[in-house]
């Protein structure tokens, strides 16, 4: 076995070996401990242990000293006053789905100048970030820096630089919905009982996936769970069901409602928008109405 | 009952009893309860003609009186509910002639007529009616009526209870309501040779029984829910559920007993037009019992299983589904996805609706605010104290009050029928001239015709009306027409959102 030590090894043992000193390892120190790590493989190491902010440098009587220091608890507002640490908390708190400035100000009880004062700071230290978000254009959210952002916050594959792409939704919906039908038709064609029919017209959202990538309507690339939320929305307009497997997966059938339209609404006052202020006298009344008589006209 | 509702029983008490009558109501609507000098004193209208309307209204059962403290004066209150049911005349008639035929349509049109009749008078005149054209005796038609009696279509007009009073107390006990009357078919027979003749039931009277119709629609929405959301097959099995369910059920109650699903098989087997329920008469059971809308549930395994209709969550379904459509043609499909998403979240914040119904958030935004505005939506405010002693944090959340946006939307209906049944008229008046003149030129040619007069003579009449104003006159009448059956389409929705209140 070739016993070439990987990197990771090596970083592990730099890293156990800083660990062990809470005041900091010199240059030569990690020399002494890592002489079998070639130089130039060495420097890199460090290098990225720097840059991922495991290391701290720190200079000593002109040496250099790289201090470990605990990611997981990345107090790094040592040093930092008390309010950078309550707005810290506060952010931290907030998780990827991040904290309005608004917010932070009540939770902090800062003022508005101090807290701008404070979030620059925990910015340019890139211990925070400020990320807009797509429920409102101007709307600024603020959370730890190695964050990923919330899909609730960047919107998801439906965002094009915070712009939701409304009718790429409304097409795929439609296609959704398309594909629902055709297999509940099919099944229907097909001969056997209402049960046979009814289980052969399940799909399930990856069913839905894969003809929806093959129709190539889409220009970025689909997830299923993408695909779930298009389907709700079939759902949601009543076209279809779903129903949950036992694996807590869910089945997308195409379905009709109970009920024809309603009488009320195949009249003009039923679905009229001024219908509140339409009265016996006045401008908008019933014997003057020009819906009703392009109604008695159709 | 709102100002709406009045107006709507103001238009239909005029067109169908003139003025007078129309005004005596109308003050009964708006005070209640009352002495007729009361009422003369309000109406400024003679005594003579109060009476006469009273008369009227309690012949149609539209007014009911007590006695008051005083026993010697009668409390008169009016019954707008019944008012209403008389736009629903043509399809109590539509019912009957479907189910029973034609010569039970007759009778039930006659009785309507007339508010109540009795049993002798009404199988003459049905029976005269019929043998213009047809030949049919006296015995069949009594049949006929027998079997509406039987079928509870027909009951017993509530009859004075003691004869000293000053202020009759009508009462029925519930065996006379649907005992069938003894006729005596002899007298019927003298009665139509004869100028006069006296009939033993003289004061028995029947009227409509308008329940039993409405069981009728009711469970007939049921059925046709089941065929359009499935097919005919389904559509049937509900149907024969429905009938076997009131052996054991009441007609109202909530839920039905359990119905053994055996007997409903023995059923279909026996309609031949019923292959393919019959080949699959399991599997469709399974389909309507693993729906979705959960409306009819095993409720044991006894016997080969037996099944319970949920009646009154049927109809809280159906009028979900009535305002959902409701709110789909009045706004959009947006509109209406948000309004089902709120139903279904129960409650929802408002990042929530833009999120999960995929709409641009200044459209959500914009449909969400305008259902709240139009009342479909309610705003629900939850206070929160904030972590740390911050200020208090406040959610909105949306919220759907079925029951208010149901009678909201009934409202709307009574407005639509106002509106509907005003346009009409107005529609009739601006074409006054052109009616009457046609139905002038109608009596002359009938009276003619009577007097036999020759074709010629007939035509040139008939030319009085010139090409225009006959192409006008066709335009009424489809204008007429579509006006009705607006009505009519305007009722089904009022009698489904009623029976959704009647559960609730
Ligand atoms: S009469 Fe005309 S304006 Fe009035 S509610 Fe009806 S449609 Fe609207």
């Amino acid at each position: 076995m070739e016993t070439e030590p990987s990197q990771n090894d090596v970083e592990t043992r730099l890293l156990d070996l800083a660990k062990s000193q809470p005041n900091g390892v010199s240059n030569d120190d990690v020399k002494a401990h890592l002489s079998d790590v070639p130089l130039p493989e060495l420097t890199a190491i460090i290098n990225k242990c720097l840059k991922n902010g495991l290391f701290d440098l720190f200079k000593l009587k002109n040496t250099l000293f790289y201090k470990y220091k605990d990611p997981s608890k990345k107090t790094t507002t040592k040093g930092a006053d008390t309010e950078e640490r309550v707005v810290y908390k506060i952010i931290e708190e907030a998780g990827n789905k991040g904290i309005w400035i608004r917010d932070i100000r009540f939770a902090s009880n800062l003022n508005m100048t101090q807290l701008n004062k404070v979030l620059k700071s925990l910015e340019t230290k890139k211990i925070i970030k400020a990320v807009k978000s797509v429920s409102a254009s101007k709307k600024k959210v603020y959370m730890l820096f190695d964050l990923e952002p919330d899909s609730t916050v960047t919107g998801g594959a439906w965002y094009q630089d915070q712009d939701f792409e409304s009718e790429f939704v409304d097409v795929l919906s439609q296609q959704c919905h398309r594909f629902l039908v055709e297999k509940w038709e099919e099944a229907n064609q097909k001969s056997g009982g209402p049960l046979a029919v009814r289980n052969r017209s399940y799909a399930t959202a990856s069913d839905v996936h894969k003809f929806i990538s093959e129709l190539g309507i889409s220009k970025v690339a689909l997830t299923i769970k993408d695909i779930e939320s298009i389907l709700f929305t079939v759902v949601l307009d009543n076209n279809a069901e779903r129903i949950v497997k036992t694996d807590g997966s869910y089945l997308y059938k195409a379905v009709k409602g109970f009920l024809p339209a309603p009488g009320l609404v195949k009249t003009t006052c039923g679905i009229c928008p001024v219908v509140n202020r339409c009265a016996d006298t006045g401008h908008i009344n019933p014997k003057d109405c020009s819906y009703f008589a392009e109604w008695l006209n159709q | 009952m709102s100002s709406q509702v009045r107006k709507v029983l103001s238009l239909i008490l005029l067109e169908r009893f003139g003025m007078v009558v129309e005004k005596v109501a109308t003050h009964l609507f708006q005070y209640g309860s009352s002495p007729l000098l009361h009422i003369r004193k309000y109406t400024e209208l003679p005594l003579s003609k109060v009476k006469e309307s009273l008369a009227i209204l309690i012949k149609y059962n539209l007014v009911s009186f007590k006695p008051n403290r005083n026993e010697n004066i009668a409390n008169y209150t009016f019954k707008p509910e019944n008012v209403l049911l008389m736009l629903r005349y043509p399809k109590y008639m539509n019912l009957i002639k479907k189910k029973f035929g034609d010569e039970c349509e007759m009778i039930i049109e006659e009785i309507l007529q007339r508010g109540y009749w009795t049993a002798s008078e009404v199988i003459l005149k049905v029976q005269e009616r019929i043998s213009k054209s047809n030949n049919i005796s006296l015995v069949q038609v009594r049949d006929q009526f027998v079997s509406l009696v039987n079928s509870k279509y027909l009951v017993r007009l509530p009859f004075s209870q003691s004869e000293d009073k000053p202020v009759p107390e009508l009462g029925i006990d519930g065996k006379e309501l649907h005992s069938v009357p003894t006729i005596d078919m002899a007298a019927l027979k003298r009665a139509k040779s004869a100028e006069h003749s006296e009939f033993a039931d003289k004061n028995i009277y029947w009227t409509v029984n308008f329940n039993r119709f409405h069981q009728d629609m009711r469970d007939k929405i049921i059925v046709t829910a089941f065929t359009k959301k499935f097919d005919d097959n389904v559509g049937e099995l509900v149907n024969f559920l429905l009938n076997q369910m009131y052996i054991r059920t009441e007609p109202w109650a909530d839920v039905s007993n359990p119905i053994p699903i055996l007997e409903i098989k023995e059923l279909a087997k026996k309609q031949k037009n019923l292959s393919q329920l019959n080949a699959f008469f399991d599997q469709y059971v399974t389909l309507i019992e693993e729906d979705h809308s959960n409306l009819i549930r095993k409720s044991g395994e006894a016997s080969g299983g037996s099944f319970q209709i949920f009646l009154r969550q049927a109809f809280t379904q159906f009028a979900w589904e009535l305002v959902e459509q409701c709110v789909f043609e009045k706004f959009d499909t947006k509109a209406a996805r948000i309004f089902r998403l709120v139903k279904l979240k129960e409650y929802i914040e408002p990042d929530h609706i833009q999120q999960q119904a995929m709409i641009p958030a200044k459209e959500a935004k914009r449909l969400t605010y305008q259902l709240l505005e139009e009342n479909y939506l309610e705003i629900q405010e939850l206070r929160k104290a904030a972590t740390g002693g911050g200020p208090t944090k406040s959610f909105m959340l949306f919220h759907i009050k079925l029951d208010q946006v149901v009678r909201m939307t009934l409202e709307l209906c009574y407005k639509t029928l106002f509106n509907t049944m005003t346009r009409r008229n107005h529609e009739k008046d601006i074409n006054k001239r052109i009616i009457d003149k046609k139905q002038r030129v109608d009596t002359i040619a009938m009276g003619m015709r009577v007097q036999g007069a020759s074709e010629e003579q007939l035509s040139d009449i008939e030319d009085m009306i010139t090409p225009p104003e006959r192409e006008i006159l066709e335009k009424i009448e489809k204008t007429m027409k579509k006006f009705n059956a607006a009505e009519l389409e305007i009722d089904d929705t009022i009698f489904l959102l009623q029976m959704y209140l009647n559960y609730h």
